[in-house]
């Protein structure tokens, strides 16, 4: 259930590591095909809250995401929400650029409908 | 037909004087596929690295950009020279950013369907007048909608593309000689 996969120029890194208890995304998202691309991810997190985890720490460091990507980070986040109402303890850090006020937006916005996860928006480190 | 070739040689022209007026980042135009919007994409952030006032402009444009090629992959028709063989064949556009007294304008252009450059036509209408709070609403409720029920109003790409543009963004529609409609949009940051 672990998932490893490296950053490519227009799809974000995603390790998802079930021993740890953490999912992290970080780069850029506006993949090609943005369905098939999450549907991977989806299915890993699937069988991870099968298997009885009792939590998850989630990272989310994209510098950029586009439109298409914004609606498959929705999905994520409601499968997220969805496992917390089973119980699961499941934290969001979502890191934008401070400079970047739209995206803060498009992320508050993304996460506008999740109940039962705790979603913090927090500032990227820009170098 | 004649009237159509001067049509073609006036927007040329304009095109030309454009470039020579106007600080100018990068232009495409030809076939729009996937690995052409990354292609063009990363040439256009390099270019912009040069050219632009700040990271935050860089982004605006670059996520305009993206959204327009997305746009132009998704709805645009292969124009008036379409090319041999069955299948899917590639849209046909037309992206320009230039610099004009420190704003960086983007403007695209491609070949719809009549039908299609009319609802654009609406939905861009639908966007210009809208204050940034009520372009944020809008992002949040299309948000919610599956791409399915797009019939009705913008698309998300749209609405983010009206978001990041500084000034309202534009657009124009004109029928060709072939039965298709040139839509151009314009965005400024």
């Amino acid at each position: 259930m672990d998932l490893k996969l490296e950053a490519t120029s227009r799809t974000p890194a995603i390790n998802l590591d079930a021993s740890a208890g953490s999912l992290t995304l970080s780069g850029e998202s506006y993949p090609e095909d943005v369905t098939g691309f999450y549907a991977e991810l989806t299915s890993a997190l699937n069988a991870y809250f099968e298997s009885e985890a009792t939590a998850l720490a989630v990272d989310i460091r994209l510098t950029y995401f586009n439109s298409s990507s914004a609606r498959a980070l929705m999905e994520l986040l409601e499968q997220l929400d969805d496992a917390a109402a089973r119980g699961v303890d499941i934290s969001v850090n979502w890191f934008c650029d401070p400079d970047d006020d739209i995206t803060r937006e498009f992320a508050e916005d993304i996460a506008a409908d999740v109940r039962s996860a705790r979603v913090t928006i927090c500032d990227l480190d820009v170098d | 037909m004649a009237y159509g070739v001067v049509m073609e040689f006036d927007r040329f022209f304009k095109f030309s004087q454009l470039l020579l007026r106007d600080e100018f980042v990068l232009s495409y135009s030809g076939y729009v596929s996937e690995d052409i919007l990354l292609a063009v994409g990363e040439t256009l952030r390099a270019r912009l690295e040069d050219h632009a006032r700040d990271g935050t402009q860089i982004r605006n444009v670059f996520s305009i950009f993206v959204e327009l090629m997305q746009n132009i992959i998704r709805y645009g028709v292969e124009g008036p020279q379409p090319g041999d063989g069955a299948g899917e064949k590639p849209s046909f556009g037309i992206v320009m950013v230039s610099e004009n007294e420190g704003h960086m304008d983007v403007i695209a252009g491609n070949y719809v369907l009549p039908d299609e450059a009319e609802q654009l036509v609406e939905r861009v209408e639908q966007l210009q007048s809208q204050s940034p709070e009520e372009l944020r609403r809008m992002y949040r409720e299309r948000l919610r909608k599956s791409p399915d029920e797009s019939s009705k109003g913008a698309s998300l790409g749209l609405i983010e593309i009206a978001r990041r543009s500084t000034l309202p963004i534009s657009c124009e529609s004109t029928q060709t000689s072939d039965g298709l409609c040139f839509f151009m949009i314009k965005a400024t940051v």
